[in-house]
């Protein structure tokens, strides 16, 4: 099992370093973090060790228009194990669940963006997971939160209707923003997720890591097959 | 008016928080209760939130960390604790907050899940973003004083 994993955006975006939501996250009880800054600076294996999370190279790129991201997703594709991209327009959403090497979708409902049943397929079809941001959920309030949740509610029901795969994030930009999953399943179930349903969502990073892990590994060739001795176990 | 008898008295529920914000930040019992109670009428609505009830109990908040215990009537916590998540700042600051466990009486609450977050907490300078700049330290956890605000590290993005 992956263990409940949360994706954050670090110093300098941010005003946490890695390490201090690394702290926060171990306390919550979370078993890993995604960091989505790119200029982040910090040492996985030194927090890994301690405070016991496991911290995951991600970059969430946010470009304007669809040719920019795809040559974002060109140049720091290699460089990351979990590539985000922020939707948020019609047309950038469109090109990015169609980018088989994208891994998440991150809010696509905000802004102007929305989504439909022909993305809802595309981001199956090519195994980009989708991203429920409860970010304004837990820090708007007022239309602007009323938007979100219609935002969140429109996506849960696409989102199940064609099994699309998914994340679940409370989308902080400093340590204090971090829920504990308890609670983001508690909140989930007050604005009509099911509890199984955010825990997979907080889940699925985990997973999607150590895909990518494994699929960068040096003896990796295909899904299944791999280089090395023969194993009988 | 007369207490009313043992079998009909609501049935509560202790909700232990620990609360975290900036250095700076002042919080007393009085602007935490009104954040909870805006945040539960937010979130579940007049009926919800009066069903919940919410009342701050305990407070205790100095120097960026604090603890509380909140009300709740049985068999609504999942909605008191959905509700407290939201509350997110106090005053313009940024607020952490974790539920860190549920009891059926006040003091077992204190008991089990209160008064564990010690720490000493000190005043220093640290070397961060190319500058000595002043800093507050607890625990490993440190705060440092930027122009544009706190930025809030650890000992080992110093180390």
């Amino acid at each position: 099992m992956a263990g409940y994993y949360e994706a954050v955006t670090a110093y300098p975006e941010g005003t946490s370093t890695v390490s201090r939501y690394a702290k926060t996250a171990a306390d919550y009880g979370f078993d890993g973090l995604v960091v989505r800054t790119r200029d982040a600076e910090y040492d996985a294996d030194a927090i890994a060790d301690r405070y016991g999370v496991d911290v995951v190279t991600g970059i969430e790129v946010d470009a304007e228009s669809p040719d920019s991201v795809s040559g974002s997703v060109g140049n720091f594709r290699e460089e990351c194990t979990l590539l985000l991209v922020r939707g948020g327009t019609n047309a950038l959403n469109r090109y990015v669940v169609e980018q088989d090497r994208v891994d998440v979708l991150t809010r696509p409902m905000a802004g102007n963006g929305d989504f439909n049943h022909v993305l809802a397929r595309a981001a199956k079809t090519h195994g980009v997971r989708v991203e429920f941001d409860f970010g304004p959920v837990l820090r708007e309030s007022g239309g602007q939160r009323v938007q979100a949740l219609r935002g969140l509610r429109k996506l849960r029901e696409l989102v199940e209707q064609y099994d699309t795969p998914y994340v679940v994030s409370a989308n902080a930009t400093n340590h204090f923003g971090l829920r504990a999953p308890r609670e983001l399943i508690a909140l989930g179930e007050q604005i009509g997720f099911s509890a199984e349903g955010i825990e997979t969502g907080l889940e699925e990073w985990g997973r999607l890591a150590a895909r990518n892990r494994e699929r960068t590994d040096e003896s990796f060739i295909a899904p299944g097959v791999k280089r090395g001795k023969y194993d009988d176990g | 008016m007369k207490h009313l008898p043992k079998y009909i008295r609501p049935r509560w529920r202790y909700l232990a928080v620990a609360i975290e914000s900036t250095p700076d930040a002042e919080i007393d019992r009085g602007t935490f209760q009104r954040e909870v109670w805006y945040a539960a009428g937010n979130l579940l609505g007049d009926p919800g939130s009066a069903d919940a009830d919410l009342t701050v109990y305990d407070f205790a908040f100095a120097d960026g960390i604090g603890e509380a215990i909140v009300r709740v009537r049985r068999g609504e916590t999942d909605a008191a604790r959905a509700a407290l998540a939201c509350v997110d700042t106090i005053n313009g600051e940024p607020l952490g907050l974790r539920v860190q466990g549920v009891s059926g009486t006040v003091r077992a609450c204190e008991e089990r899940y209160l008064g564990r977050r010690a720490g000493d907490f000190e005043q220093r300078h640290v070397v961060f973003a190319d500058a000595d700049r002043p800093a507050s330290a607890r625990g490993g956890a440190v705060d440092v004083s930027m122009p544009t605000g706190f930025v809030s590290a650890t000992e080992l993005d110093f180390e």
